[in-house]
Order: C-alpha cells, then sequence, then structure tokens
C-alpha cells in the first residue's frame, strides 16, 4: 500500500491529469457524501466538490503519502468548509449543524430491479434518516460517517479532524447513541 | 439488576460498534442481554440505526463531475503556464544579477563621474549607485509578493 500511496504522492507533484481523473472517478462518491454529511446542503457540498479538486491540484505536493489518500482527501474538504465558515461567520464546524434546504440531500440508489412502489418507500426511508441525521450536530453526523461509512480507524478519524483520540471516540458514542434515540422516538 | 449494570451494558453495546470490547466485557455483556429485555431492546435500535445509517446513499450527478474534470484540467494548464512563467523571471533575474555583477565597476566609475561634473556630494551619487543595484531586485520581489498573495486569497 505504501508504494502505491508513493506513487500517488509522485503523480500529483507532477499533477498527472490522468491521475486526477482516475481519482475523481474514485472517489467522487465518497467525497460528495462526506461533505453532505459535513454541511447538511446539497448544494453548498457540490460547491465544496469543485473546490476541494482544485485544491487538491494546488496543494498536489504537500501529499507524502503517509496517510491514505482519503485522509488527506476529507482533511481538505473540511478545512475548506471551516475555512468558507470562518470568513463567513467566524464560527466552526458547530455552525454547521443546521440542516440544508432545497434539493434532497440523500437519495436511495435505485436498480432496475425496483418497482415505482419499492423505489418511493426506499425514498420515503432515506428521508426519514436524513431528517434524523441532519438535527444531529455536524460533528457526530461527520464522525459517524467516517467510521461507520468509510470504515476508518479512530486514528486515521482523529487525523481527519484533527482532534484527539479520546474526543472522537466521545463523539462517536454521543453520535450514536443521539441517532439511535432520534431514529427510534420519532418511530422513523 | 441496578441502574449501574443497565448503564454499563448500554455504554458496552455502543462501544462493541464505536472500538469493540475485551473478551471480558464482551462476555459480560453477552449475559446482561439474555436476562435484560430493556438492554435487549436497547442493543436492537443501536443496530437498527447503524443499519439504517450504513443504507443511506447519496447521487453524484454526472454533470458536476465533468465540470469538475474540466475545472481541473483548466487549473493544471493555467499551474504549468505559471510555472513556465516563473522559470522565465528566475532565468532573467539570474542574467539581470550576472551583467549587473559584471557592469558593477564600470557604472560605479560612470556614477562617480557624473556625481564630480555635476557637484553633488559623494553620498548622493553612491546613494544613486546602491539604488540602480538594488531597485531591480525590489521590483522583482514586489512582483513574487503580489503573485503569492493573489494566488492565496484564491485558495
Amino acid at each position: 500500500m505504501e508504494r502505491e500511496t508513493q506513487a500517488l504522492a509522485r503523480g500529483l507533484r507532477r499533477r498527472d491529469p490522468d491521475l486526477l481523473d482516475r481519482l475523481i472517478e474514485q472517489y467522487q462518491y465518497r467525497l460528495l457524501r462526506y461533505l453532505l454529511y459535513l454541511t447538511g446542503s446539497r448544494e453548498a457540498a457540490e460547491d465544496f466538490f469543485q473546490e476541494t479538486w482544485v485544491r487538491v491540484i494546488d496543494r498536489g505536493h504537500q501529499y507524502n503519502g503517509k496517510f491514505k489518500f482519503e485522509t488527506w482527501l476529507f482533511t481538505i474538504a473540511r478545512n475548506l468548509v471551516i475555512d468558507f465558515r470562518r470568513r463567513k461567520t467566524a464560527g466552526s464546524l458547530d455552525a454547521l449543524s443546521e440542516p440544508g434546504e432545497g434539493q434532497p440531500m440523500a437519495e436511495p440508489a435505485a436498480p432496475d430491479n425496483l418497482s415505482p412502489a419499492d423505489l418511493a418507500a426506499a425514498h420515503e426511508e432515506s428521508e426519514r434518516i436524513w431528517a434524523a441525521l441532519v438535527r444531529l450536530p455536524a460533528f457526530y453526523r461527520e464522525v459517524l460517517l467516517l467510521r461507520f461509512q468509510e470504515d476508518l480507524s479512530l486514528e486515521e478519524i482523529a487525523a481527519v479532524v484533527a482532534a484527539p483520540l479520546s474526543t472522537v471516540k466521545s463523539r462517536l458514542y454521543r453520535g450514536l447513541s443521539e441517532l439511535r434515540e432520534k431514529l427510534e422516538t420519532e418511530k422513523v | 439488576m441496578s441502574e449501574n449494570d443497565h448503564e454499563r451494558a448500554e455504554r458496552l453495546i455502543l462501544g462493541d460498534w464505536v472500538e469493540g470490547l475485551s473478551p471480558t466485557d464482551h462476555q459480560w455483556v453477552n449475559r446482561h442481554l439474555e436476562t435484560c429485555a430493556r438492554c435487549s431492546k436497547f442493543a436492537d435500535s443501536a443496530e437498527q440505526a447503524l443499519r439504517r445509517l450504513r443504507s443511506v446513499s447519496v447521487r453524484v450527478d454526472p454533470v458536476l463531475v465533468r465540470a469538475t474534470r474540466l475545472r481541473l484540467h483548466a487549473r493544471a494548464l493555467e499551474l504549468h503556464e505559471r510555472r513556465v512563467q516563473l522559470t522565465m523571471l528566475w532565468i532573467s533575474c539570474a542574467l539581470s544579477w550576472v551583467l549587473g555583477a559584471l557592469s558593477a565597476p564600470f557604472v560605479w566609475r560612470a556614477f562617480a563621474w557624473l556625481g564630480e561634473r555635476s557637484r553633488i556630494p559623494a553620498f548622493a551619487w553612491q546613494l544613486g549607485f546602491a539604488l540602480w543595484w538594488t531597485l531591480p531586485a525590489v521590483a522583482v520581489t514586489v512582483v513574487f509578493v503580489m503573485r503569492r498573495t493573489r494566488a492565496e486569497n484564491r485558495l
């Protein structure tokens, strides 16, 4: 794996266009999902999606291959969101807990074998889960995603969110507990 | 069964998902769950919450991906051109410095001659010579700083 990340680091330093295309292809879904969790808004997530990739190309020389690429990518995306928020509201990630408006954030995957009724049910379920998720503070949503959807280790999550391991664990405990409560009490 | 037992069980149930449990804790919580309906329900709902969380999927708009690719290619080209310009600037600076160093004795004499002819104090023409020597470097530094500031503002 180390050899792979080193090759990646060299490609990023060269700003190899083919490598960038491959990276976008490979990480588009995960990056957008992370940004959706972080911002709670599809519009904002899509804006930050582009900006994150631009920053990847601008700062590609800073990737040293010590961490997995996704850890570095998520850190860039996170810093971008926080910088933007700081400039706008002098806030931090805490200010990102407000749900977004407009387009729905999550949409169920729509395989061909789903009937319209099943698809509608899947839509409803997705919306219900998002409704519960967006009411969680952003820093809980973020660690829940990194742990349970990205399957990152606790150490990797600590590197992404730039917080001590103990903070990460406590956010995970509280986030999971709150999510369970919200889904349970609302019977969604 | 005390309230402490329930609290411990709930913490361990979440802990199992978050960071895993030691065999002893695992054994304890399993024994507790066999006899406690309340904590079993808690464990089920935690598992269900996680399952539902994992089922969330998002749709990536292909137009967004295409637009991002185009923007990145344009940016890569722009950065490449900027690097070429920067290299040219460095080469010009180096050449200018070499020429400046080689011509310095002649320019010094020219300044001294002009100073004598126009009867201005020595420090004045020496200051003129110093400015002639340093101004190009100052100008280049200003250009570099301005470019860097502009680049940082864009990020």
